[in-house]
């Protein structure tokens, strides 16, 4: 497996995640503590400029510039590990990043605009930080963490359905940096069963887009929403109790709007949506509101907590067990002899 | 990197191959238009959008794709750029083409309603939904989403997080490097060149 930080991380705000589902940053934050991970939020971060990228108002340049500014923050702090709670965040900061490392006439361009500005500091040298081995999205934290996950739970989710959705950005994108696959994604399916959890793994649609394209949900509603329902009707059709993302986009798109497509077509879907860092945070025992933030989800989340059970002391220390030996598999060199081969190819692309 | 799409020439893949958006260069040319992208594409299934086809035209220098309103129907998912045999990226090609459609100005209808995203980060450092949806969000979703809104602070508060807005020295960065850039020049050309049109 690759090397994944726990220390000198700088946990990358969202916009999406604070003005939608800030939830998912104070879910964070407790799970990061509960693990044992060192990390710092910083004020002077702005944005990744994602939702106006992918809009096509901001062009690629532009973006960099932004992204190089970060970069020299995330130096300037020490904290060169830089870790996304956005799928958008982490594709867009992944590719800022070898533009800046692999184009010098771009890179001489932006550190021009910082030469111009009279800020030095934000410029960007070859190397100054890495794609792969510097950018990160909290699920690549998590899954590096399974055993401590294992020995914090409290509650047993293991009575529900529950199916998980790997936002685009996040496995498609910089697919060769991607952990657990991208035919079948299953890296969130990975840290839900080191709470005890089985989910329904593969089903119909289960890599589709949520269908939000940024701009389609607001321009194109129709074809956006349609792309939507196909997933929803099969994760209707799996009897799925709980969808859990990693994108706040794609959450947006299936919580806000679940109850609006349902109502068009005239079917109930009654399907709860959380991050995966909120769905860890109900599972070691965080208030749900004053930690978890579920009173800004539109689809109520209280049905899943009241038929929630703690955890008995037997089944904890089995499922601590259990996930001991699968990630001690997972990390041994044989087991993954085959997936080093195919690093070294994708590793030609940037 | 900055130089600007020549339209009299055939050009077309050669500029989109070397666009700085473009992360693989090498992908275009080994296009073997066996369809794949369109066999996975959700936009393919409910729209006319077509990234075989699409990379066809710009394979051929047909400059007429710059104008075709299917392009916008991409949802940018990336899932053909995942999958691409031939290790090409339609997701990107179409980005581009959108691109050289803005920078002719005949891209204006597309990008007027999402312009908030760019005055948002030019005054206040931070994305978000642009507030000209708000009002259509707010009859989809309903009034406990709104209600939540306008109390989002009191909930940031509650649960130990700091104001949404960046520190007041981080705006003024971010705001002097987007100009110095040429983006404030870019969304206001996009913003007057609409109003003249009308």
């Amino acid at each position: 497996m690759k090397n994944v930080p726990d220390k000198n991380i700088l946990l990358f705000k969202s916009c999406l995640v604070s003005v939608e589902y800030p939830g998912i940053e104070s879910s964070t934050k407790y799970v990061f503590d509960k693990i044992g991970v060192d990390y710092h939020v910083d004020r002077a971060q702005t944005c990744c400029t994602g939702l106006g990228h992918y809009s096509d108002v901001f062009d690629q340049f532009s973006t960099t510039v932004n992204g190089a500014r970060h970069f020299a923050l995330a130096n300037k702090l020490n904290r060169p590990n830089m870790v996304m709670m956005c799928a958008t965040c982490y594709a867009i900061n992944k590719k800022v990043a070898n533009i800046l490392n692999n184009n010098e006439e771009v890179r001489d361009e932006v550190n021009q605009v910082f030469d111009d500005c009279g800020y030095d500091w934000m410029k960007f040298n070859k190397g100054d930080l890495d794609s792969r081995e510097n950018i990160f999205h909290i699920i690549d934290i998590f899954y590096s963490k399974r055993k401590e996950i294992a020995k914090n739970i409290k509650y047993d989710f293991s009575d529900f359905n529950i199916a998980t959705h790997h936002g685009c950005h996040y496995c498609k994108v910089h697919y060769g940096d991607t952990i657990e696959g991208i035919r079948n994604p299953h890296i969130i399916d990975d840290v839900v069963n080191a709470c005890g959890v089985e989910t329904i793994g593969w089903y119909d649609f289960k890599r589709t887009t949520c269908g939000s394209g940024f701009s389609q949900r607001f321009v194109h509603k129709k074809h956006s929403l349609t792309v939507t329902l196909d997933k929803l009707k099969s994760l209707k059709e799996n009897k799925t109790n709980i969808l859990i993302h990693l994108c706040p986009n794609c959450h947006v798109q299936f919580d806000r709007y679940q109850t609006y497509v349902g109502d068009k077509i005239g079917e109930e879907f009654n399907i709860v949506h959380l991050n995966i860092a909120q769905f860890l945070a109900l599972a070691m025992g965080a208030d749900p509101y004053d930690v978890v933030g579920i009173q800004t989800h539109t689809v109520p989340v209280e049905p899943i907590l009241k038929d929630l059970k703690p955890l008995s002391k037997d089944n904890k220390d089995e499922i601590i067990e259990k996930v001991s030996y699968k990630v001690d598999l997972d990390e041994s060199e044989d087991f993954n002899m085959e997936a080093d081969t195919v690093k070294v190819e994708v590793n030609e692309t940037n | 990197m900055v130089e600007k799409f020549r339209e009299d020439s055939l050009d077309l893949e050669e500029y989109i191959s070397h666009n700085i958006k473009s992360s693989k260069p090498k992908g275009l040319l080994k296009c073997v238009q066996c369809g794949m992208c369109t066999s996975v594409c959700p936009a393919a299934q409910h729209s006319n959008y077509n990234p075989r086809s699409m990379v066809e035209c710009v394979l051929e220098g047909d400059t007429a794709v710059i104008e075709d309103e299917d392009i916008w129907y991409c949802f940018y998912c990336y899932t053909c750029h995942s999958i691409c045999p031939a290790d090409n990226s339609p997701c990107e090609v179409n980005q581009v083409l959108r691109q050289i459609a803005v920078d002719k100005g005949i891209a204006d209808d597309h990008l007027i309603p999402f312009l908030g995203f760019g005055d948002s980060f030019l005054n206040h450092g931070i994305g978000g939904i642009p507030e000209n949806f708000f009002p259509e969000m707010k009859e989809d979703i309903g009034d406990d989403w709104w209600d939540f809104k306008t109390h989002l602070d009191d909930v940031r508060n509650h649960l130990g997080l700091d104001p949404v807005f960046p520190s007041e020295e981080a705006i003024v960065e971010v705001s002097t490097i987007l100009k110095s850039c040429g983006f404030e020049d870019r969304i206001n050309k996009i913003r007057n060149h609409h109003k003249d049109e009308d």
